[in-house]
């Protein structure tokens, strides 16, 4: 099942610095939550792990991460992920365009859309859930990339996903949106 | 009306609102279901499933659960290769895995089997099995299976293509004439999405093998034991497994409606994992795991045409389908009719000309094709030319009840031959669709109606007037693995005068405890709550091919009857030698034999029984007791007219159904309170699909509805209140006058509350949605349609 998110986001840096982290998988892959580079094969292939558990399913994806797109006039990158679990419980595939525009001398915007496709046990728990989970998981490296640029460490960048908190919060908005209630908004 | 009762309540014969005499255990809590049944020394064995619709397997790597405490043994398909199991037949003479050796073709397939002293272990260690799999393109759509370029899943059967098989019926040529000649032709695509059964009890098995005697039994969630038994018998054969050694066990079964009548593959694994390990084996499967592995039903991609003259009189019925079966064949249909009884569907009407045909294909979905409470393939009939007969009516601007009346087959045009070569046994349509019609208030409604939408609200009243065709079969046309699709009864009276009846049937919630205990009470006057039923032991009871396609009444109720009757005949000797008359001086009433003209002179039934033991006539055979075999010479036809009141909230597109009214025509009843709960079962769970159910699949072929998060059911919160009602018109072939009615409800409830819903929109231009209606759907329509 697909899953397609888009959220724009500004940071208070230049652009140059903005597109030099954004550009960089060594950078951007270890704010993707318990995602990891193991290895780089070339200029524009490297190997990764994501590992990910969801109440009570665990998947941990191997696979190939590659550079489809990396342009530096328009500042966008494409980045194409694809994964088989270790352990035969399915496999995923993630598409990330990215873009960085500067909105001012010293405050970015930047637009990222991913496509995450997920075959098996994580797919059998429905489109409501994955997507609810999939935007957390969006806010998380969000925050973990923004702090990266204005300097701080990332907290929890490159450690396996926690389980029970997300699906937790995936059920709450699923449950705040059921009753009416704006999400977040608990 | 109620039935014509001719015993005493004392008797508790046909017509009787007797209790059910299972539902004490049952309400006690006190039920018997595989999974109560515990054995000295039970393994456990849980399944690892793959993740994917299409892919090899490249490896399975068991060594971490092995190494687990507890674990038993790890089963993949390369270790039953080695003995010839990894494939078996279906029903349907095509193939089937029982585990497979290098490709998965659907998702929730079985992959390997773990046994382990526990079934918490048992589930652990499926978590650490690790099968490494290469994805392959996966073929989902049942259109994009028959293009060229698609992959072909089955060439294990050395397939070129994903195509199974085409099947046809009817006159083409005359069908084609009649199209052309028609002054108004009407053509809808209608979708009958996959569904499943969902019952309560989920599927499972104990096989224990005695490695001393080389015994199987089987304790097994089946509606068929016999046939289980010898199909066994068949695809074991070569390791030793031999008739006369193997015991299938059906205990008390939590609903069966189609779903338990496969052998699915966990049933066989944990088989094989007996013989080999020669200990008991459970396996119970999880919710989950029935959802999402076990036989779906429908899923026909259904073009339908009717030609009518510009008056209404429908001239002709064309339908092309096609039919979405999964990576194999695996329904459960009588082995000459591999679209079951889809030719069902010129319906309650006549109609000269008809051509059907159906395309079977291949993707990768689980297999199936079973019933879903229905005859084979008869909701897809019914619900095929009701929703059409309402198209043709809204084309012509009538009203779809005069359009019915006008093209019924009238009363006495029974026994009547349809175009498709079914002999209807007996129905009366127009009394049927009149009485739900006064019942309802039809008339009224409509006049409601037109004021409603004066005021712009959306208000719809749907009929189905359906035709069921039940009772499979007679043995020149019917047949399951070659086995001719009889029913029996074996009846022994007690020296005491009670008795015990054994079936071939097996209840699963039908009541047969109770309904055969009252046709026996009918024939020979023996109290129905002396009289005890059982089923489902293939040791004790005589053979017969099982409960489905609402057979049972119509096939072993008959047996009942006719068995009851060769006692009778015994006992009307006993009677007259112990009476010291002629057989012909005495008169028959429930229960007793008295002389004719004396009617101070009798004997009783409990008499006669124990005279059959103590102080039979010289010459004759001590005992009292028959077998009866029955052959139905045709189907049973039941039917009836269901008419749906809905209104429609513009806001959130909810459908809500405001009355439903349900004249079921059942022939004869035995126990009208069963038959009511019958109705309201099937009722509700024709409901559940036109309003709720549909299993979902992405692209991929993930399993988008995989538990009851997503498979919705209706509750009592959701369920319309019924109303029922009944008209009486006899089989005049069957030995009670019964049809069959199990199923009557599931069949023709959809198309009632579709054409219903349709109505209510039918002024902004829809002219057909296909189920399930969800609030989305018709929220979408009404927008699309500038409703709101």
């Amino acid at each position: 099942m697909k899953t397609t998110i888009e959220k724009t986001f500004t940071v208070r840096q230049p652009l140059e610095k903005v597109w030099s982290y954004l550009s960089d998988p060594a950078k951007v892959v270890p704010c993707v939550p318990g995602a990891q580079l193991t290895e780089q094969v070339d200029a524009r292939h490297y190997r990764g792990t994501v590992s990910l558990k969801v109440g009570p399913v665990s998947a941990s994806y191997k696979g190939e991460i590659t550079i489809e797109t990396l342009d530096h006039e328009t500042h966008t990158i494409k980045l194409v992920g694809r994964g088989l679990d270790a352990r035969g419980k399915g496999s995923a595939s993630m598409t990330m365009q990215g873009q960085a525009r500067a909105l001012d001398d010293n405050t970015t915007e930047i637009t990222n859309r991913i496509e995450i496709s997920v075959t098996g046990m994580l797919a059998q728990f429905g489109s409501r859930l994955i997507e609810d989970v999939s935007s957390r998981l969006f806010d998380q490296f969000t925050e973990c990339f923004e702090s990266l640029l204005s300097g701080e460490a990332p907290e929890e960048a490159g450690q396996a996903l926690s389980a029970g908190s997300l699906i937790k919060e995936g059920i709450k908005s699923v449950a705040g949106r059921f009753f009416g209630k704006k999400e977040g908004n608990e | 009306m109620e039935a014509e009762v001719r015993t005493p309540p004392t008797i508790c014969g046909m017509g009787h609102r007797m209790k059910r005499k299972e539902d004490a255990r049952f309400l006690f809590g006190k039920g018997r279901y595989v999974d109560d049944i515990k054995l000295p020394g039970m393994l456990y064995m849980d399944i690892v499933r793959s993740p994917f619709a299409h892919a090899r397997i490249k490896s399975i790597n068991a060594e971490r659960a092995l190494a687990m405490d507890g674990v038993v043994a790890v089963i993949t398909g390369k270790d039953l290769e080695k003995y010839n199991l990894h494939w078996m037949p279906t029903l349907m003479g095509d193939t089937q895995m029982v585990l497979p050796t290098d490709r998965v073709m659907y998702q929730a397939q079985e992959v390997a089997a773990v046994i382990a002293t526990d079934r918490y272990i048992a589930a652990d260690a499926v978590e650490a099995i690790e099968v490494e799999y290469e994805p392959l393109e996966p073929v989902i759509d049942p259109f994009r299976a028959l293009e060229p370029d698609a992959p072909v899943l089955r060439t294990d059967k050395g397939k070129t293509d994903n195509h199974i098989w085409h099947w046809e019926v009817g006159d083409r040529e005359a069908t084609e004439r009649a199209f052309q000649e028609a002054d108004v032709v009407v053509k809808q695509q209608i979708y009958i999405p996959r569904i499943h059964v969902a019952s309560i009890e989920t599927c499972g098995c104990i096989a224990d093998y005695d490695p001393v005697e080389g015994k199987l039994t089987v304790y097994m969630t089946t509606q068929a034991p016999h046939v289980v038994r010898t199909a066994l018998a068949m695809v074991a054969g070569h390791v030793g497994l031999s008739e006369e050694k193997i015991r299938v066990i059906s205990p008390d079964i939590g609903g069966g409606f189609g779903g338990k009548v496969p052998i699915y593959p966990g049933y066989v694994i944990a088989i094989a994992a007996s013989v080999l390990l020669g200990k008991p084996v459970k396996w119970i499967e999880d919710r989950s795991e029935n959802l999402q592995a076990d036989s779906f039903a429908r899923d026909y991609h259904i073009t339908a045409e009717l030609a009518a003259t510009k008056e209404g009189k429908i001239t002709a019925l064309r339908i092309k389908t096609l039919a979405d079966h999964g990576y194999t064949d695996a329904a459960a249909n009588p082995s000459k009719f591999p679209a079951g009884l889809f030719s069902i569907c010129t319906g309650s009407y006549d109609i000269k000309h008809a051509f059907v045909e159906v395309d079977a294909v291949y993707t990768n979905k689980p297999p199936g094709g079973i019933a879903y409470r229905c005859s084979f393939r008869v909701t897809e009939a019914v619900h095929a030319i009701e929703r059409m007969v309402d198209v043709l009516a809204q084309k012509l601007g009538m009203d779809p009840a005069e359009l019915r009346f006008k093209n019924f087959i009238q009363p006495d045009q029974f026994p009547y031959k349809s175009a498709l070569g079914w002999e209807y046994d007996s129905g009366n349509y127009p009394a049927a669709l009149r009485k739900a019609m006064d019942l309802i208030g039809y008339e009224e409604l409509r006049r409601e109606q037109a004021e409603r939408r004066a005021r712009g609200e959306l208000m719809g009243i749907g009929i189905s007037s359906f035709t069921e065709i039940v009772g499979a079969g007679p043995s020149r046309h019917f047949d399951i693995l070659g086995i001719k699709m009889f029913d029996s009864c074996e009846l022994r009276i007690h020296p005491t005068g009670k008795a015990i009846a054994r079936f071939g049937t097996k209840s699963q919630g039908q009541g047969h405890e109770t309904t055969y205990a009252q046709i026996i009470a009918e024939e020979l006057g023996i109290p129905a709550e002396h009289v005890q039923v059982e089923e489902g032991d293939t040791d004790t009871a005589p053979y017969g091919l099982g409960t489905y396609a609402s057979r049972s009444t119509p096939t072993a109720g008959a047996a009942a009857a006719m068995a009851a009757r060769k006692v009778r005949e015994k006992a009307r000797k006993i009677a007259a030698y112990l009476l010291e008359v002629s057989e012909e001086d005495l008169e028959w009433e429930p229960g007793v034999f008295r002389v004719k003209g004396a009617p101070d002179k009798s004997v009783t039934i409990q008499d006669i029984a124990l005279a059959a033991y103590t102080n039979h006539p010289p010459g004759m055979e001590a005992g009292l007791e028959a077998v009866h075999y029955y052959d139905p010479p045709n189907l049973t036809f039941p039917f009836g007219s269901y008419i749906c009141v809905v209104d429609i909230d513009k806001g959130t597109g909810q459908v809500k159904i405001r009355r439903f009214v349900a004249v079921d025509d059942c022939g004869h009843v035995i126990n009208p309170m069963i038959v009511e709960g019958q109705i309201h079962g099937g009722l509700t769970m024709g409901f559940a699909p036109a309003m709720m159910e549909e299993l979902v699949y992405d692209e991929e072929g993930n399993i988008l509805t995989g538990s009851f998060m997503d498979y919705l059911l209706p509750t009592a919160v959701e369920t319309p209140r019924w109303e029922t009602a009944r008209t009486v018109t006899p089989s005049p072939h069957h030995p009670l006058g019964a049809k069959g009615v199990g199923e009557s409800a599931t069949v023709g409830a959809p198309a009632a509350i579709v054409n219903a819903v349709v109505d209510a929109l039918s002024p902004y231009g829809v002219t057909h949605i296909d189920i399930p209606i969800t609030p989305y759907k018709v929220w979408k329509i009404l927008h699309e349609k500038g409703v709101v």
